[in-house]
């Protein structure tokens, strides 16, 4: 636990030396400035003012709508950003923990004391996602709390939602930690990484890419990929319909969310991190 | 029975290149037995395996086969790094910490404390002369700073076995001899220090023995005073000497070689060399001076290195 400890307290302070954490935080608080600058404009003042005045009702292009609904919707708008923006970030600011730890000079002034190889990596991890996650939880806490203050209407959604971008992160962390145990390079751990997430945001329509192909065995191919790569897209998908209560994402993934995308993208991170441990207890340095 | 510091029997290393198409051998046959309280060092040229031992001791490279153990454990145990103290050659300490931040964070990732980390940073920031230092960053530190630094951290947690590579490196001759006072402080504790140097001068200064390898193999162990102890050898200056002099000593069975002027004389004993002065004399030679060679670390490396079969093996001891 010692140990663990002093992994993280030594990754926060060298992203504060590197100015990585002020550069994170900074655009987070950029952000969330444009953000509040958004919400005191005088439309959205007087908007809100008439939904006081009238009930809980706003006007909306000749429409009727609940100001609980809207504010439901600009909630769930807001996480596929932030589930965007927080996963980029994210791997960009914690990519390099394991290329640098493997540097000559440094790799022998850990591995020379009392502690295995796998906690070691492992601890590297925990270390950076806590940074990560700690960087999302305020992001959206502060979206949260500057829309509480705005409209008064709360939903616990919106931040369990950032549980759910917290989750991808770790999935692809766990991805770049097996690229950067291999490589020692960061930028092709960056790079790889946000590949990855393009890459299985395409297979979420793998039926269609499968029809299309010409072979019977690029088509298995692809939908073996489907299976095994982390669904980035189902669960930006479910992220934006669990949070707005099925107002986005389509109801049809609200009504169907279903755990299997959770279940092969923890697997896939797992699998790397199994991975990233075994190639790590086995390199010679 | 109290176990060797550091024990490694019938090591070998072999390093492979991609796919194993080139094979090269960094360690044959290599046993070493460094009991505690001794300071050993590690002698080489450059390719000799000099580094590949101390990684293998450490465990950032595994042997192709042999044993190797710490204490008794086996290298590949992490609890045997619990009592050994690493300085490693080239060492790059996160710039962005004080000196005081870089001994805590080390400090705690060999398992001490609060009360232990109060304890030992004054104390060894106070040993290695940084005490002025200790609350400047590490980017800001000369090479020797930077040195004694890494012998701080090396030594934080209070162990066992100390292994060094070029602990002297980048370090002004004051600071040497400082270091090389430590460690013998150190030794004088009881603890084992195992040196890896190219600076044969700082070797015959600090250890009580020394291996010396060339090509994987050790070509030579043993105490310094046994390497360095040869035939008697005299340097003899004089007036010039002819040629039926210098015969009638080889008749003797002394070893004659004309340096510089003067002549280097291999003789059995004192005796021996009585009876060439007195035959130089004789002969109305005048003589100027007469002075034993001794044979300094140097030469043996040199002379080892120079052997042509690298598993003849010179054992001293």
């Amino acid at each position: 636990m010692r140990f663990l400890l002093v992994n993280i307290e030594e990754v926060f302070r060298e992203a504060a030396a590197r100015w990585t954490l002020l550069a994170y935080f900074f655009l987070s608080t950029l952000f969330i400035i444009v953000f509040a600058a958004a919400i005191n404009l005088d439309i959205v003042d007087g908007t809100l003012a008439g939904a006081r005045l009238f009930g809980q009702d706003v006007e909306m292009g000749g429409q009727q709508v609940n100001l609980d609904r809207l504010v439901l919707g600009f909630e769930a708008t807001f996480s596929a950003f932030l589930y965007m923006l927080g996963t980029f970030l994210a791997i960009f600011a914690t990519a390099h923990l394991v290329p640098r730890l493997q540097d000559k000079g440094t790799i022998d002034l850990y591995l020379s004391r009392p502690v295995g190889r796998v906690p070691l990596l492992l601890s590297r991890y925990v270390a950076g996602l806590v940074l990560a996650a700690t960087n999302v939880i305020y992001l959206v806490g502060a979206i949260w709390l500057l829309v509480v203050w705005k409209t008064g209407v709360v939903h616990a959604r919106f931040l369990i939602g950032a549980g759910i971008i917290i989750f991808v992160i770790a999935a692809l962390l766990a991805f770049a930690f097996l690229v950067g145990t291999i490589t020692s390079s960061t930028a092709v751990s960056i790079m790889s990484t946000y590949a990855l997430f393009f890459v299985s945001a395409m297979l979420m329509g793998h039926d269609r890419i499968e029809a299309a192909m010409s072979s019977i065995w690029n088509a298995r191919l692809i939908h073996a990929l489907w299976y095994i790569l982390p669904k980035t897209s189902d669960l930006g998908r479910t992220t934006v319909a669990f949070v707005s209560e099925g107002q986005m994402g389509g109801p049809e993934v609200f009504g169907t969310i279903t755990l299997f995308p959770f279940v092969s993208t923890a697997v896939f991170g797992l699998a790397c991190l199994a991975l990233a441990s075994w190639v790590f207890q086995r390199k010679e340095f | 029975m109290t176990p060797p510091a550091i024990e490694v029997e019938n090591l070998r290393k072999v390093y492979s290149s991609a796919f194993g198409r080139r094979k090269i051998t960094a360690l044959e046959r290599v046993d070493i037995s460094v009991p505690q309280g001794e300071v050993f060092g590690l002698l080489g040229p450059n390719g000799a395996g000099k580094t590949t031992m101390v990684k293998i001791l450490l465990d950032l490279t595994r042997p192709t086969e042999g044993t190797a153990r710490i204490l008794g454990v086996p290298v590949s145990r992490a609890v045997s790094r619990r009592r050994v103290g690493y300085l490693p050659e080239g060492h790059r300490f996160p710039g962005y910490l004080t000196a005081r931040e870089t001994l805590s964070i080390f400090g705690r990732m060999s398992g001490l404390d609060g009360a232990a980390l109060r304890a030992r940073i004054p104390l060894m920031l106070e040993r290695v002369h940084l005490s002025p230092w200790a609350e400047v960053r590490v980017k800001k530190f000369s090479k020797g700073m930077t040195q004694r630094l890494g012998l701080a951290a090396a030594m934080i947690h209070d162990p066992l076995v100390l292994l060094l590579d070029e602990p002297t490196d980048g370090v002004d001759p004051v600071g040497r001899r400082e270091i090389r006072d430590l460690l013998k402080a150190e030794a004088r504790e009881g603890k084992a220090i195992f040196l890896n140097s190219h600076l044969l001068s700082e070797i015959e200064l600090t250890c009580d023995r020394v291996a010396v390898l060339r090509k994987g193999y050790v070509a030579a162990t043993g105490r310094i005073e046994d390497l360095t102890r040869r035939e008697p050898r005299y340097r003899m200056v004089s007036d010039p000497m002819d040629e039926r002099l210098v015969a009638s000593f080889l008749e003797t069975g002394a070893g004659v070689e004309r340096s510089n002027g003067h002549l280097l004389l291999t003789v059995r004993d004192v005796e021996h060399l009585n009876a060439l002065i007195d035959r130089a004399r004789t002969t109305g030679v005048s003589l100027h001076e007469v002075t034993p060679v001794r044979s300094t670390l140097e030469d043996v490396f040199v002379d080892l290195i120079r052997t042509d079969d690298p598993g003849a093996e010179v054992g001293a001891s």
